[in-house]
Protein backbone atom coordinates (compact mmCIF):
# COMPACT_ATOMS: atom_id res chain seq x y z
CA UNK A 1 0.00 0.00 0.00
CA UNK A 2 1.01 3.16 -0.94
CA UNK A 3 1.89 5.42 2.16
CA UNK A 4 1.32 9.34 1.78
CA UNK A 5 2.97 11.77 3.84
CA UNK A 6 1.60 15.28 4.86
CA UNK A 7 3.76 18.00 2.92
CA UNK A 8 1.58 21.26 4.75
CA UNK A 9 3.02 22.00 7.83
CA UNK A 10 0.84 23.47 10.68
CA UNK A 11 1.29 26.95 11.08
CA UNK A 12 3.06 27.95 14.26
CA UNK A 13 3.26 31.59 13.80
CA UNK A 14 6.31 33.54 13.02
CA UNK A 15 8.91 31.35 12.51
CA UNK A 16 11.86 34.02 12.20
CA UNK A 17 14.73 32.38 13.70
CA UNK A 18 17.96 34.09 13.69
CA UNK A 19 20.83 34.24 15.61
CA UNK A 20 24.52 35.27 16.28
CA UNK A 21 28.21 34.09 16.37
CA UNK A 22 31.20 36.33 17.36
CA UNK A 23 34.61 35.13 18.27
CA UNK A 24 35.83 36.92 21.67
CA UNK A 25 38.93 37.41 22.76
CA UNK A 26 41.47 34.74 23.73
CA UNK A 27 39.49 31.74 24.81
CA UNK A 28 37.03 33.95 26.19
CA UNK A 29 34.31 32.47 23.06
CA UNK A 30 31.03 32.18 22.97
CA UNK A 31 28.01 32.45 20.60
CA UNK A 32 24.65 33.61 21.38
CA UNK A 33 21.18 32.63 19.06
CA UNK A 34 17.80 33.91 19.04
CA UNK A 35 14.28 32.06 18.63
CA UNK A 36 10.95 33.66 19.39
CA UNK A 37 8.15 32.09 21.88
CA UNK A 38 5.84 30.57 19.89
CA UNK A 39 2.13 32.91 19.36
CA UNK A 40 0.87 33.44 22.21
CA UNK A 41 1.68 30.56 24.22
CA UNK A 42 5.28 30.23 25.92
CA UNK A 43 6.65 27.68 23.42
CA UNK A 44 10.40 27.35 23.02
CA UNK A 45 11.96 27.20 20.18
CA UNK A 46 15.57 26.49 21.30
CA UNK A 47 17.12 23.95 22.79
CA UNK A 48 20.11 23.37 24.81
CA UNK A 49 21.71 19.91 23.71
CA UNK A 50 24.52 20.20 25.86
CA UNK A 51 27.41 22.56 27.56
CA UNK A 52 29.02 23.68 24.11
CA UNK A 53 25.68 23.09 22.09
CA UNK A 54 22.36 24.76 21.39
CA UNK A 55 20.29 24.52 18.49
CA UNK A 56 17.40 27.07 17.83
CA UNK A 57 14.53 25.66 15.41
CA UNK A 58 11.88 27.34 12.56
CA UNK A 59 8.83 25.59 11.04
CA UNK A 60 6.70 22.94 11.96
CA UNK A 61 6.47 22.55 15.94
CA UNK A 62 5.56 18.67 15.44
CA UNK A 63 8.34 18.32 13.69
CA UNK A 64 10.80 20.08 15.96
CA UNK A 65 9.13 18.47 19.39
CA UNK A 66 10.09 15.08 17.55
CA UNK A 67 13.23 15.79 16.68
CA UNK A 68 13.88 17.47 19.90
CA UNK A 69 13.11 14.12 21.67
CA UNK A 70 15.13 12.06 19.20
CA UNK A 71 18.29 14.56 20.00
CA UNK A 72 17.37 13.89 23.93
CA UNK A 73 17.74 10.26 23.36
CA UNK A 74 20.69 10.29 21.51
CA UNK A 75 22.27 12.70 23.89
CA UNK A 76 21.09 9.88 27.09
CA UNK A 77 22.89 7.62 24.94
CA UNK A 78 25.66 9.30 24.71
CA UNK A 79 26.29 10.06 28.66
CA UNK A 80 25.47 6.42 29.25
CA UNK A 81 28.62 4.99 27.17
CA UNK A 82 30.45 7.94 29.45
CA UNK A 83 33.33 7.55 27.11
CA UNK A 84 33.86 11.48 27.51
CA UNK A 85 32.42 12.27 24.13
CA UNK A 86 29.52 14.28 23.74
CA UNK A 87 27.73 16.35 20.51
CA UNK A 88 29.70 18.97 19.22
CA UNK A 89 27.77 21.35 16.94
CA UNK A 90 29.91 20.21 13.87
CA UNK A 91 28.78 16.53 14.73
CA UNK A 92 25.49 17.69 15.38
CA UNK A 93 25.08 19.68 12.33
CA UNK A 94 26.49 17.31 10.40
CA UNK A 95 24.00 14.60 11.43
CA UNK A 96 20.64 17.00 11.13
CA UNK A 97 22.01 17.78 7.06
CA UNK A 98 21.83 13.80 6.97
CA UNK A 99 18.62 13.29 8.87
CA UNK A 100 16.89 15.97 7.09
CA UNK A 101 18.22 15.40 3.27
CA UNK A 102 16.99 12.27 4.18
CA UNK A 103 13.87 12.61 5.39
CA UNK A 104 13.80 14.93 1.87
CA UNK A 105 15.00 12.26 -0.48
CA UNK A 106 11.80 9.91 0.86
CA UNK A 107 9.60 12.53 0.32
CA UNK A 108 8.94 12.77 3.74
CA UNK A 109 10.54 16.13 4.71
CA UNK A 110 10.97 17.48 8.58
CA UNK A 111 9.21 21.17 7.69
CA UNK A 112 12.03 23.05 9.94
CA UNK A 113 14.75 25.25 9.25
CA UNK A 114 17.26 24.70 12.25
CA UNK A 115 20.25 26.69 12.94
CA UNK A 116 22.93 24.94 14.93
CA UNK A 117 24.99 27.14 17.49
CA UNK A 118 28.23 26.43 19.96
CA UNK A 119 31.86 25.63 20.50
CA UNK A 120 33.97 23.83 18.42
CA UNK A 121 37.21 23.33 20.02
CA UNK A 122 36.86 26.44 21.80
CA UNK A 123 35.46 28.20 18.27
CA UNK A 124 32.28 29.55 16.89
CA UNK A 125 30.35 27.28 15.35
CA UNK A 126 27.37 28.54 13.13
CA UNK A 127 25.65 26.19 10.97
CA UNK A 128 22.40 26.15 9.13
CA UNK A 129 20.03 23.91 7.77
CA UNK A 130 16.80 23.42 5.91
CA UNK A 131 13.82 21.26 5.43
CA UNK A 132 15.05 20.08 1.79
CA UNK A 133 18.76 19.34 3.22
CA UNK A 134 20.03 22.69 2.37
CA UNK A 135 23.18 23.45 4.85
CA UNK A 136 26.48 25.85 5.32
CA UNK A 137 27.98 27.74 8.02
CA UNK A 138 28.05 31.11 8.05
CA UNK A 139 29.00 34.35 10.95
CA UNK A 140 25.40 35.17 11.11
CA UNK A 141 22.56 33.01 10.22
CA UNK A 142 18.77 34.12 10.32
CA UNK A 143 15.87 32.52 9.23
CA UNK A 144 12.44 33.35 7.73
CA UNK A 145 11.30 36.67 7.83
CA UNK A 146 14.52 37.42 9.90
CA UNK A 147 16.63 36.42 6.37
CA UNK A 148 14.86 39.64 4.77
CA UNK A 149 15.22 42.42 7.96
CA UNK A 150 17.68 40.73 10.59
CA UNK A 151 20.49 39.11 8.39
CA UNK A 152 21.32 42.55 6.44
CA UNK A 153 21.48 44.33 9.66
CA UNK A 154 23.53 41.70 11.40
CA UNK A 155 25.54 41.04 8.57
CA UNK A 156 26.74 44.90 8.57
CA UNK A 157 27.15 44.30 12.54
CA UNK A 158 29.73 41.59 11.73
CA UNK A 159 31.47 43.61 9.18
CA UNK A 160 32.33 46.15 10.96
CA UNK A 161 33.54 44.63 14.27
CA UNK A 162 34.07 40.92 14.14
CA UNK A 163 35.12 40.70 17.49
CA UNK A 164 32.44 42.03 19.32
CA UNK A 165 31.68 40.67 23.07
CA UNK A 166 28.52 38.81 24.34
CA UNK A 167 26.76 41.90 25.61
CA UNK A 168 27.47 44.00 21.41
CA UNK A 169 26.12 40.96 20.24
CA UNK A 170 23.27 40.57 22.57
CA UNK A 171 22.58 44.39 22.19
CA UNK A 172 22.26 43.71 18.25
CA UNK A 173 20.21 40.27 18.62
CA UNK A 174 17.43 42.56 20.79
CA UNK A 175 17.33 45.17 18.17
CA UNK A 176 17.02 42.84 15.24
CA UNK A 177 13.99 41.58 17.51
CA UNK A 178 12.46 44.87 18.26
CA UNK A 179 12.62 45.66 14.52
CA UNK A 180 11.19 42.67 13.30
CA UNK A 181 8.37 43.01 16.24
CA UNK A 182 7.74 46.28 14.49
CA UNK A 183 7.58 44.58 10.80
CA UNK A 184 6.42 41.27 11.45
CA UNK A 185 2.30 41.58 11.41
CA UNK A 186 2.44 37.97 12.97
CA UNK A 187 5.02 38.69 15.59
CA UNK A 188 5.33 39.03 19.29
CA UNK A 189 7.10 41.08 21.64
CA UNK A 190 8.66 37.99 23.04
CA UNK A 191 11.83 36.28 23.07
CA UNK A 192 14.58 33.75 24.20
CA UNK A 193 18.22 33.88 23.71
CA UNK A 194 20.61 31.00 23.54
CA UNK A 195 24.17 31.55 24.93
CA UNK A 196 27.19 28.98 24.32
CA UNK A 197 30.26 30.65 26.15
CA UNK A 198 33.34 27.88 27.92
CA UNK A 199 31.28 28.31 30.49
CA UNK A 200 27.98 25.47 29.16
CA UNK A 201 25.06 27.28 27.64
CA UNK A 202 22.21 28.41 28.45
CA UNK A 203 18.77 29.70 27.09
CA UNK A 204 17.84 32.68 28.69
CA UNK A 205 14.21 34.45 28.27
CA UNK A 206 11.41 35.18 27.91
CA UNK A 207 12.58 38.69 27.13
CA UNK A 208 10.59 41.52 26.07
CA UNK A 209 12.51 44.39 24.77
CA UNK A 210 11.36 48.09 24.54
CA UNK A 211 9.24 49.06 21.68
CA UNK A 212 8.80 52.57 20.43
CA UNK A 213 5.43 52.89 18.63
CA UNK A 214 6.14 56.74 18.36
CA UNK A 215 6.87 56.91 14.91
CA UNK A 216 3.63 55.11 13.98
CA UNK A 217 1.14 57.76 14.00
CA UNK A 218 3.24 59.52 11.53
CA UNK A 219 2.71 56.43 8.76
CA UNK A 220 0.07 57.65 6.69
CA UNK A 221 -1.83 56.60 3.72
CA UNK A 222 -2.62 53.06 4.75
CA UNK A 223 -6.16 53.69 6.68
CA UNK B 1 33.96 27.02 -14.80
CA UNK B 2 36.91 25.04 -16.31
CA UNK B 3 39.80 25.73 -18.40
CA UNK B 4 42.55 23.31 -19.53
CA UNK B 5 45.92 23.92 -20.09
CA UNK B 6 49.41 22.48 -21.82
CA UNK B 7 50.06 20.95 -18.21
CA UNK B 8 47.98 22.89 -15.97
CA UNK B 9 44.08 23.25 -15.08
CA UNK B 10 42.14 26.20 -14.09
CA UNK B 11 38.62 25.57 -12.77
CA UNK B 12 37.04 28.65 -10.56
CA UNK B 13 33.59 29.42 -9.28
CA UNK B 14 31.98 32.26 -7.36
CA UNK B 15 30.95 32.10 -3.93
CA UNK B 16 27.37 32.80 -3.54
CA UNK B 17 24.89 30.54 -2.21
CA UNK B 18 21.24 32.01 -2.84
CA UNK B 19 17.74 30.85 -3.30
CA UNK B 20 15.31 32.61 -4.86
CA UNK B 21 15.99 36.17 -4.31
CA UNK B 22 17.69 35.52 -0.60
CA UNK B 23 21.66 35.30 -0.45
CA UNK B 24 22.25 32.54 2.02
CA UNK B 25 25.89 32.77 2.23
CA UNK B 26 28.47 35.02 0.53
CA UNK B 27 31.47 32.72 1.01
CA UNK B 28 30.70 29.40 -0.01
CA UNK B 29 32.74 28.09 -2.90
CA UNK B 30 31.36 25.84 -5.19
CA UNK B 31 34.44 24.34 -5.85
CA UNK B 32 36.01 20.95 -3.77
CA UNK B 33 39.40 20.09 -3.98
CA UNK B 34 39.52 15.98 -3.95
CA UNK B 35 43.33 15.44 -4.30
CA UNK B 36 46.41 17.40 -5.07
CA UNK B 37 45.49 16.87 -8.86
CA UNK B 38 41.63 17.02 -9.13
CA UNK B 39 39.42 20.03 -8.03
CA UNK B 40 35.47 19.20 -8.42
CA UNK B 41 32.99 22.07 -9.30
CA UNK B 42 29.51 21.25 -8.88
CA UNK B 43 26.58 23.30 -8.63
CA UNK B 44 22.21 22.77 -8.47
CA UNK B 45 20.50 21.70 -5.64
CA UNK B 46 23.18 22.63 -2.63
CA UNK B 47 21.66 19.68 -0.24
CA UNK B 48 22.44 17.28 -3.69
CA UNK B 49 25.85 19.04 -3.99
CA UNK B 50 26.74 18.04 -0.13
CA UNK B 51 25.96 14.92 -0.47
CA UNK B 52 27.08 14.11 -3.88
CA UNK B 53 30.46 15.54 -2.41
CA UNK B 54 30.45 13.39 1.00
CA UNK B 55 29.62 10.28 -1.06
CA UNK B 56 32.61 11.11 -2.95
CA UNK B 57 35.10 12.20 -0.34
CA UNK B 58 34.14 8.36 1.03
CA UNK B 59 34.79 6.73 -2.28
CA UNK B 60 38.13 7.85 -2.41
CA UNK B 61 39.31 7.13 1.12
CA UNK B 62 38.07 3.31 0.23
CA UNK B 63 40.28 3.77 -3.18
CA UNK B 64 43.18 5.11 -1.35
CA UNK B 65 43.09 1.77 1.40
CA UNK B 66 42.43 -0.60 -1.57
CA UNK B 67 44.65 0.61 -3.52
CA UNK B 68 47.54 2.33 -1.55
CA UNK B 69 47.67 5.31 -4.58
CA UNK B 70 45.68 8.33 -5.22
CA UNK B 71 42.63 8.33 -7.89
CA UNK B 72 43.83 10.07 -10.88
CA UNK B 73 41.47 12.36 -12.64
CA UNK B 74 40.04 10.50 -15.61
CA UNK B 75 39.59 7.98 -12.88
CA UNK B 76 37.57 9.69 -10.61
CA UNK B 77 35.73 11.63 -13.57
CA UNK B 78 34.67 7.96 -14.23
CA UNK B 79 33.48 6.49 -11.15
CA UNK B 80 31.38 10.03 -10.79
CA UNK B 81 29.65 9.10 -14.03
CA UNK B 82 28.53 6.05 -12.61
CA UNK B 83 27.56 7.60 -9.17
CA UNK B 84 25.56 9.54 -11.12
CA UNK B 85 23.85 7.13 -13.52
CA UNK B 86 23.27 5.08 -10.67
CA UNK B 87 20.51 7.39 -9.15
CA UNK B 88 19.22 8.09 -12.79
CA UNK B 89 15.44 7.73 -11.95
CA UNK B 90 15.89 10.62 -8.90
CA UNK B 91 18.88 12.23 -10.02
CA UNK B 92 21.40 14.25 -7.69
CA UNK B 93 20.06 17.68 -9.21
CA UNK B 94 24.07 18.70 -9.77
CA UNK B 95 25.63 19.99 -12.45
CA UNK B 96 29.78 18.53 -12.04
CA UNK B 97 33.02 19.59 -13.67
CA UNK B 98 36.24 18.29 -13.05
CA UNK B 99 39.65 19.69 -13.53
CA UNK B 100 42.83 18.54 -12.97
CA UNK B 101 45.92 16.90 -14.47
CA UNK B 102 45.32 13.23 -16.70
CA UNK B 103 47.97 10.43 -16.30
CA UNK B 104 50.33 11.93 -18.55
CA UNK B 105 50.68 15.21 -16.72
CA UNK B 106 48.43 17.09 -18.99
CA UNK B 107 45.47 19.73 -18.12
CA UNK B 108 42.04 17.90 -18.14
CA UNK B 109 38.36 18.89 -17.86
CA UNK B 110 35.42 16.70 -18.04
CA UNK B 111 31.70 18.30 -17.99
CA UNK B 112 28.88 16.51 -16.82
CA UNK B 113 25.02 16.03 -17.03
CA UNK B 114 23.22 15.69 -13.73
CA UNK B 115 22.24 11.65 -14.99
CA UNK B 116 25.98 10.56 -15.83
CA UNK B 117 26.63 11.61 -19.14
CA UNK B 118 30.19 13.21 -19.43
CA UNK B 119 32.55 14.22 -21.99
CA UNK B 120 36.29 15.62 -21.77
CA UNK B 121 36.78 18.62 -23.00
CA UNK B 122 39.80 21.96 -23.12
CA UNK B 123 37.18 24.32 -21.58
CA UNK B 124 33.72 24.46 -20.02
CA UNK B 125 31.00 26.44 -17.98
CA UNK B 126 28.10 25.59 -16.12
CA UNK B 127 25.71 26.99 -13.71
CA UNK B 128 22.94 29.87 -13.80
CA UNK B 129 25.50 31.77 -15.98
CA UNK B 130 26.99 29.55 -18.14
CA UNK B 131 24.62 30.42 -20.87
CA UNK B 132 26.86 33.85 -20.50
CA UNK B 133 30.40 32.49 -20.30
CA UNK B 134 30.14 29.78 -22.76
CA UNK B 135 30.26 32.00 -25.57
CA UNK B 136 33.03 33.84 -24.37
CA UNK B 137 35.32 30.86 -24.00
CA UNK B 138 34.16 29.85 -27.49
CA UNK B 139 35.34 33.05 -29.02
CA UNK B 140 38.90 33.22 -26.63
CA UNK B 141 40.17 29.51 -25.77
CA UNK B 142 38.50 27.99 -28.55
CA UNK B 143 39.18 31.10 -31.22
CA UNK B 144 35.79 30.22 -32.45
CA UNK B 145 34.67 32.83 -35.27
CA UNK B 146 38.18 34.00 -35.54
CA UNK B 147 40.42 33.88 -38.78
CA UNK B 148 43.71 34.25 -39.50
CA UNK B 149 45.08 33.87 -35.53
CA UNK B 150 48.21 32.03 -34.00
CA UNK B 151 46.65 28.97 -32.00
CA UNK B 152 49.45 29.94 -29.11
CA UNK B 153 49.32 27.76 -25.88
CA UNK B 154 46.96 29.43 -22.83
CA UNK B 155 49.20 30.95 -20.24
CA UNK B 156 48.77 30.50 -16.66
CA UNK B 157 48.19 34.14 -16.45
CA UNK B 158 46.33 34.81 -19.27
CA UNK B 159 43.42 31.90 -18.24
CA UNK B 160 43.54 33.37 -15.01
CA UNK B 161 42.67 36.84 -16.27
CA UNK B 162 40.22 35.54 -18.53
CA UNK B 163 38.14 33.71 -15.66
CA UNK B 164 38.02 37.14 -13.76
CA UNK B 165 36.61 38.93 -16.69
CA UNK B 166 33.91 36.68 -17.58
CA UNK B 167 33.05 36.12 -13.72
CA UNK B 168 32.99 39.87 -13.69
CA UNK B 169 30.74 40.31 -16.78
CA UNK B 170 28.32 37.31 -15.18
CA UNK B 171 28.46 39.61 -12.23
CA UNK B 172 26.67 42.28 -14.26
CA UNK B 173 23.82 40.13 -15.63
CA UNK B 174 22.97 36.47 -13.35
CA UNK B 175 21.81 37.60 -10.21
CA UNK B 176 23.00 34.32 -8.75
CA UNK B 177 26.33 34.85 -9.30
CA UNK B 178 28.64 37.55 -6.78
CA UNK B 179 30.19 38.08 -3.69
CA UNK B 180 33.50 36.51 -5.18
CA UNK B 181 35.39 34.03 -7.03
CA UNK B 182 37.86 31.24 -5.85
CA UNK B 183 40.57 30.15 -8.61
CA UNK B 184 41.99 26.76 -8.52
CA UNK B 185 44.73 26.72 -10.40
CA UNK B 186 46.25 22.92 -10.63
CA UNK B 187 49.81 22.06 -11.73
CA UNK B 188 51.99 19.24 -10.64
CA UNK B 189 53.11 21.06 -7.72
CA UNK B 190 49.38 20.72 -5.98
CA UNK B 191 46.66 23.32 -6.26
CA UNK B 192 46.99 27.11 -5.47
CA UNK B 193 44.04 29.06 -4.87
CA UNK B 194 43.40 32.51 -5.82
CA UNK B 195 40.20 34.99 -4.57
CA UNK B 196 38.99 37.94 -6.54
CA UNK B 197 36.14 40.05 -4.69
CA UNK B 198 33.02 40.78 -7.29
CA UNK B 199 29.99 42.72 -7.03
CA UNK B 200 28.11 41.82 -3.88
CA UNK B 201 24.28 43.34 -4.85
CA UNK C 1 10.53 34.34 -29.38
CA UNK C 2 11.08 30.39 -29.49
CA UNK C 3 8.73 29.41 -32.65
CA UNK C 4 10.87 31.20 -35.60
CA UNK C 5 14.13 32.30 -33.39
CA UNK C 6 16.58 35.41 -33.86
CA UNK C 7 19.14 37.36 -32.26
CA UNK C 8 19.93 41.08 -32.48
CA UNK C 9 21.92 43.44 -30.91
CA UNK C 10 22.85 46.80 -31.31
CA UNK C 11 25.57 48.64 -30.01
CA UNK C 12 26.88 52.18 -29.45
CA UNK C 13 30.29 53.34 -30.76
CA UNK C 14 32.09 56.91 -31.02
CA UNK C 15 29.98 59.24 -33.06
CA UNK C 16 28.69 55.63 -34.88
CA UNK C 17 26.25 52.98 -33.95
CA UNK C 18 25.47 49.41 -35.05
CA UNK C 19 22.91 46.69 -35.64
CA UNK C 20 23.19 43.48 -36.37
CA UNK C 21 20.69 40.16 -37.08
CA UNK C 22 20.96 36.71 -37.76
CA UNK C 23 20.06 35.62 -40.65
CA UNK C 24 18.04 32.29 -39.95
CA UNK C 25 14.27 31.95 -40.70
CA UNK C 26 12.75 28.58 -38.98
CA UNK C 27 9.95 27.05 -37.56
CA UNK C 28 10.80 25.49 -33.97
CA UNK C 29 13.46 23.52 -34.98
CA UNK C 30 13.15 23.00 -38.82
CA UNK C 31 15.35 25.68 -40.78
CA UNK C 32 13.09 27.21 -43.57
CA UNK C 33 15.55 29.93 -45.04
CA UNK C 34 18.84 31.54 -44.32
CA UNK C 35 18.43 34.74 -45.74
CA UNK C 36 15.30 36.31 -43.76
CA UNK C 37 15.50 39.69 -42.95
CA UNK C 38 15.50 40.50 -39.45
CA UNK C 39 16.58 44.56 -39.43
CA UNK C 40 14.60 47.22 -41.51
CA UNK C 41 15.96 50.62 -42.63
CA UNK C 42 12.91 53.35 -41.15
CA UNK C 43 14.99 56.46 -42.40
CA UNK C 44 17.90 58.03 -42.68
CA UNK C 45 20.25 56.70 -39.76
CA UNK C 46 17.79 54.84 -38.56
CA UNK C 47 17.29 51.34 -38.46
CA UNK C 48 14.71 48.84 -36.65
CA UNK C 49 15.05 45.04 -35.70
CA UNK C 50 12.65 42.98 -34.88
CA UNK C 51 12.99 39.56 -33.41
CA UNK C 52 10.10 37.33 -32.48
CA UNK C 53 7.48 36.06 -34.61
CA UNK C 54 8.14 36.01 -37.93
CA UNK C 55 4.58 36.97 -39.21
CA UNK C 56 4.48 39.49 -37.13
CA UNK C 57 7.57 40.66 -38.14
CA UNK C 58 6.44 41.43 -41.73
CA UNK C 59 2.43 41.81 -41.20
CA UNK C 60 1.18 44.97 -40.59
CA UNK C 61 -1.72 44.14 -38.20
CA UNK C 62 -0.94 44.15 -33.82
CA UNK C 63 -0.55 42.64 -31.55
CA UNK C 64 2.74 41.96 -32.43
CA UNK C 65 4.97 39.32 -30.75
CA UNK C 66 8.35 41.38 -31.57
CA UNK C 67 10.65 42.55 -29.11
CA UNK C 68 11.75 45.86 -31.37
CA UNK C 69 15.71 47.03 -30.95
CA UNK C 70 16.29 50.31 -32.24
CA UNK C 71 19.83 51.96 -33.35
CA UNK C 72 20.30 55.27 -35.01
CA UNK C 73 21.76 58.64 -35.04
CA UNK C 74 20.32 61.83 -33.80
CA UNK C 75 18.92 63.67 -37.38
CA UNK C 76 20.76 66.71 -35.96
CA UNK C 77 22.89 66.08 -33.57
CA UNK C 78 24.62 63.16 -34.85
CA UNK C 79 24.31 61.12 -31.65
CA UNK C 80 24.45 57.65 -31.56
CA UNK C 81 20.87 55.92 -30.15
CA UNK C 82 19.86 52.44 -29.42
CA UNK C 83 17.09 51.41 -27.43
CA UNK C 84 15.26 48.29 -26.92
CA UNK C 85 11.53 47.27 -25.81
CA UNK C 86 9.11 44.23 -24.91
CA UNK C 87 6.64 42.79 -26.89
CA UNK C 88 3.98 45.61 -24.96
CA UNK C 89 6.39 48.80 -26.10
CA UNK C 90 7.66 49.73 -22.01
CA UNK C 91 11.21 51.12 -23.78
CA UNK C 92 14.69 50.49 -22.11
CA UNK C 93 17.54 53.06 -23.64
CA UNK C 94 20.65 52.24 -22.63
CA UNK C 95 24.23 54.34 -22.97
CA UNK C 96 26.21 51.03 -23.85
CA UNK C 97 24.33 47.95 -25.79
CA UNK C 98 21.07 46.51 -26.36
CA UNK C 99 19.72 42.87 -27.22
CA UNK C 100 17.08 40.97 -28.18
CA UNK C 101 16.15 37.67 -29.28
CA UNK C 102 16.13 33.81 -28.32
CA UNK C 103 19.76 33.49 -27.65
CA UNK C 104 20.00 37.36 -25.10
CA UNK C 105 21.90 35.56 -22.13
CA UNK C 106 24.61 34.28 -24.09
CA UNK C 107 24.26 38.04 -26.12
CA UNK C 108 24.80 39.40 -22.99
CA UNK C 109 28.02 37.47 -21.95
CA UNK C 110 29.39 38.51 -24.66
CA UNK C 111 28.57 42.21 -24.65
CA UNK C 112 29.25 42.88 -21.38
CA UNK C 113 33.15 40.94 -22.08
CA UNK C 114 33.74 42.25 -25.55
CA UNK C 115 32.06 46.17 -25.47
CA UNK C 116 33.85 49.25 -23.91
CA UNK C 117 33.19 53.13 -24.62
CA UNK C 118 34.12 55.05 -27.67
CA UNK C 119 34.74 52.17 -30.27
CA UNK C 120 35.91 53.27 -33.52
CA UNK C 121 34.04 51.77 -36.27
CA UNK C 122 35.60 49.41 -37.61
CA UNK C 123 36.21 48.35 -33.95
CA UNK C 124 32.45 48.52 -33.42
CA UNK C 125 31.48 46.54 -36.51
CA UNK C 126 34.21 43.56 -34.66
CA UNK C 127 32.83 43.91 -31.48
CA UNK C 128 29.40 43.27 -32.39
CA UNK C 129 29.79 40.91 -35.16
CA UNK C 130 31.65 38.56 -32.46
CA UNK C 131 29.27 39.23 -29.86
CA UNK C 132 26.53 37.91 -32.40
CA UNK C 133 28.15 34.49 -33.81
CA UNK C 134 29.39 33.48 -30.79
CA UNK C 135 26.58 33.94 -28.88
CA UNK C 136 24.24 32.34 -31.91
CA UNK C 137 26.15 29.42 -32.22
CA UNK C 138 25.62 28.28 -28.50
CA UNK C 139 21.41 28.75 -29.92
CA UNK C 140 19.75 25.83 -31.67
CA UNK C 141 17.13 28.20 -33.54
CA UNK C 142 19.11 31.23 -34.58
CA UNK C 143 22.15 31.78 -36.63
CA UNK C 144 23.08 30.77 -40.28
CA UNK C 145 24.93 33.83 -41.29
CA UNK C 146 24.37 37.65 -39.94
CA UNK C 147 23.62 41.07 -41.19
CA UNK C 148 25.71 44.21 -39.79
CA UNK C 149 24.75 48.19 -40.65
CA UNK C 150 27.14 50.13 -39.03
CA UNK C 151 25.75 53.84 -39.43
CA UNK C 152 28.43 56.78 -39.36
CA UNK C 153 27.44 60.43 -39.43
CA UNK C 154 28.50 61.91 -43.13
CA UNK C 155 30.74 64.33 -41.24
CA UNK C 156 32.84 61.43 -39.31
CA UNK C 157 32.51 59.29 -42.74
CA UNK C 158 33.74 61.74 -45.33
CA UNK C 159 36.47 62.58 -43.25
CA UNK C 160 37.90 59.15 -42.72
CA UNK C 161 37.27 57.50 -46.15
CA UNK C 162 36.38 53.92 -45.02
CA UNK C 163 34.41 51.69 -46.53
CA UNK C 164 30.68 51.76 -45.58
CA UNK C 165 28.11 52.46 -47.33
CA UNK C 166 25.84 55.52 -46.72
CA UNK C 167 22.32 54.49 -45.18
Amino acid sequence: METQFTTEFWRNGPTPGGLYQFPGQGNNQKVSQYGPAKHTLNLSRLMKVNDSTIIGAGGDYADYQFLKSLIEQRVIEEECLNDGFNYTPNSLYSWLTRVMYNRRSNFNPLWNVFVVGGLQNGEPFLGYIDKIGIAYQAPTIATGYGAYIAQPLLREAYEKNPNMSLTDAERHIDRCLKILYYRDARSLNKYEVAIVTKDGSIVKGPISSNPNWEVAKMIKGYE
Amino acid sequence: MAIAGEDFSVIASDTRLSQGFSIHSRDLPKTYKLSNSTVLGACGFHGDVLTLTKVINARLKIYENEHHKKMSTTAIAAMLSTMLYYRRFFPYYVYNIVAGLDDEGKGCVFSFDPVGSYERESYRAGGSASSMLQPLLDNQIGFKNQQGVERLPLSKDKVVNLVKDVFISASERDIYTGDGIIINIITKDGVQEERFPLRRD
Amino acid sequence: MEYNGAAIIAMKGKNCVAIAADRRFGVQAQTVGTNFQKIFEMGPRLFIGLPGLATDVQTVFGPYFVEPVIAGLDPKTFEPFVASMDLIGCPMVPDDFVVSGTCSEQMYGMCESLWEPDLEPDDLFETISQALLNAVDRDAVSGWGAVVYVMISLKFLTKKKTRYKRH
